[in-house]
């Protein structure tokens, strides 16, 4: 088995057993650091051996005899380590003929994504143990140092441990409240990589992640519609991602993209979860923001009309339940489209333009707005504004064209 | 474990020196809160206004004492418990019981064991 393929068993196997430990030992450190030992082990004595016909029954036994043999060594869990040492004798014998390995994912999921926990640390926590993503590659999805990331992930599972943080699955009745703090970091997770239009950055198998992780919370919680809302939503994006750059790496605008190229297979799956979502409850924020998603990807070809009609009172349903400058924001491109830029630019003039001040998208709507308009000088100013806060190559591109159409020569 | 809960209010809603009727009806209502809690309080207590607050702050060996609280805020320290809970969540479900006469914040802190 090449580094790589081995690398994809580790990845795989990590979430079901940094959980498993975890929920054992109560401890996610040792279980990560226990995880991580039996990685190195494996290198070893697969290559000398040959691969085990089950790798994550093997790694999760090499890694559970380790967790007890660094327990002993430490004085204070006498009373813990003897009680464990006769659960694992009992469990040992089942261990070594298959993989039962418990699925403690969802325990894992809610732990790491605790209120309790700081909310720019819950998804990066939940890429390292649920999907097994190194610290290097959760930094670069975050934008931030190597030794930032590690100190957040560091100071993150301190707390956990610390604060008393409970490893046991929170009651039925807590998950709605504590789901949403789950659902958010999926989200933000996947904005991350979402953002990379050309995925041309560390962000490429980033997405592939993400829609690994939803559809284990959709598994996880089957009567839940917010779960499967996301997992529609995450393909729905990801599905056009093949469309959403031209040849020379400039960004394609949604309205404007090639359905042909959009992702079919992915886009039919997420349409079975967003049905599933739908039938399970009144429609939600993001069952609507899924339904938006889903409208766009109903487009088969570049010749039929955008479905700006549908899309528009989708928003306005939205935004019934979701007022905030973000979702009007939005919602304005469409009501550019279906009401006229005139309506759209006096809408846009009563947003919070303080509060959306450094909203790079508030500045790229403005503009193009404007220069719709004729308002060529308000165009051009409200462009570079946006230019000094994209972060996308892509986009900033594109922006850089659009701003030359209002680009008059001096006279 | 152990975690004490702070409670942060504005003080100012006792009235001066919290001597003003509300805080009759919040000591009736955390009296009735201790009963509930039975068991579950290990201590705690309410404190006197920031008013009668003293702070010494120690520099390079050196102290200083002063006239009022630690820190100036619009919630200030106003009581503590100390309660028995079985993790965070359960920390969490008692903290949100604590009888507070308007807004406020009840900060979680998990109390040092032996080691």
């Amino acid at each position: 088995m090449s580094g790589a393929a081995l690398e994809r068993v580790f990845r795989e196997a990590s979430g079901r057993i940094v959980g498993a430990l975890a929920a054992r030992y109560r401890d996610l450190a040792l279980a990560e650091d226990v995880f991580a030992e039996a990685c190195a082990r494996a290198l070893e004595d697969w290559s000398a051996k040959g691969v085990p016909t089950d790798p994550a029954a093997w790694l999760y036994q090499v890694a559970a005899r380790a967790a007890l043999d660094g327990l002993r060594r430490r004085r204070t869990h006498t009373r813990l380590e003897s009680q464990l040492s006769a659960q694992f004798d009992a469990q040992s014998a089942d261990v070594c003929d298959d993989a039962v390995i418990p699925d403690e994912r969802l325990r894992l999921i809610f732990i790491c994504c605790h209120p309790a926990v700081g909310v720019d640390a819950r998804a990066a926590l939940t890429l390292r143990l649920v999907c097994g993503l190194s610290t290097l590659e959760i930094a670069r999805a975050f934008l931030v140092s190597e030794t930032t990331m590690a100190q957040r992930l560091t100071r993150a599972k301190a707390k956990i441990a610390d604060a008393g943080v409970p490893f046991e699955l929170p009651a039925a009745q807590f998950w709605p409240e504590r789901l949403d703090a789950v659902l958010t970091s999926v989200e933000i997770a996947y904005g991350k990589a979402h953002e990379d239009a050309a995925a041309s950055g560390p962000h490429a198998h980033f997405a592939a992640e993400m829609l690994e992780l939803t559809s284990t919370l959709v598994q996880l919680m089957p009567a839940e519609a917010e779960p499967a809302a996301v997992a529609a939503m995450v393909r729905l994006a990801e599905a056009r991602r093949p469309a959403r750059i031209d040849s020379s790496g400039l960004m394609v605008p949604l309205s404007e993209q090639d359905p042909q190229r959009w992702q079919r297979p992915l886009i039919d799956e997420a349409i079975g979860y967003l049905s599933r979502a739908a039938a399970l409850g009144p429609d939600t924020v993001r069952v609507i923001q899924a339904k938006i998603h889903a409208a766009w990807c109903s487009r088969h070809t570049l010749e039929s009309p955008p479905p700006w009609p549908q899309v528009m009172s989708l928003y306005d349903a939205l935004l019934i339940r979701r007022d905030d400058p973000v979702v009007r924001l939005n919602r304005l491109v469409v009501v550019a489209e279906v009401h006229g830029v005139e309506s759209a630019l006096s809408e846009l003039e009563s947003l919070d333009g303080e509060l959306l001040r450094d909203f790079a998208p508030y500045h790229a709507v403005r503009a193009d707005l404007l220069r719709r308009a004729g308002r060529i000088r308000d165009a051009r100013r409200a462009y570079d504004e946006a230019l000094l806060r994209i972060a996308s190559d892509a986009e900033r591109r594109w922006l850089t064209r659009q701003r030359s159409l209002v680009e008059v020569p001096e006279s | 474990m152990q975690y004490a809960l702070l409670i942060y209010e504005d003080e100012t809603l006792y009235g001066p020196g919290k001597k003003g009727p509300a805080i009759q009806a919040i000591v009736s209502r955390h009296m009735a809160f201790n009963r509930e809690l039975g068991a579950k309080r290990v201590g705690g207590s309410g404190l006197a206004a920031t008013s009668s607050a003293t702070t010494i702050q120690t520099k390079g060996a050196k102290h200083t004492v002063h006239d009022g609280p630690f820190a100036e805020a619009k919630e200030q320290l106003g009581g503590f418990y100390l309660i028995e809970a079985k993790d965070l969540d359960e920390a969490i479900a008692i903290a949100k019981r604590v009888p507070l006469l308007q807004d406020g914040s009840i900060e979680i802190r998990p109390v040092l064991g032996p080691g």
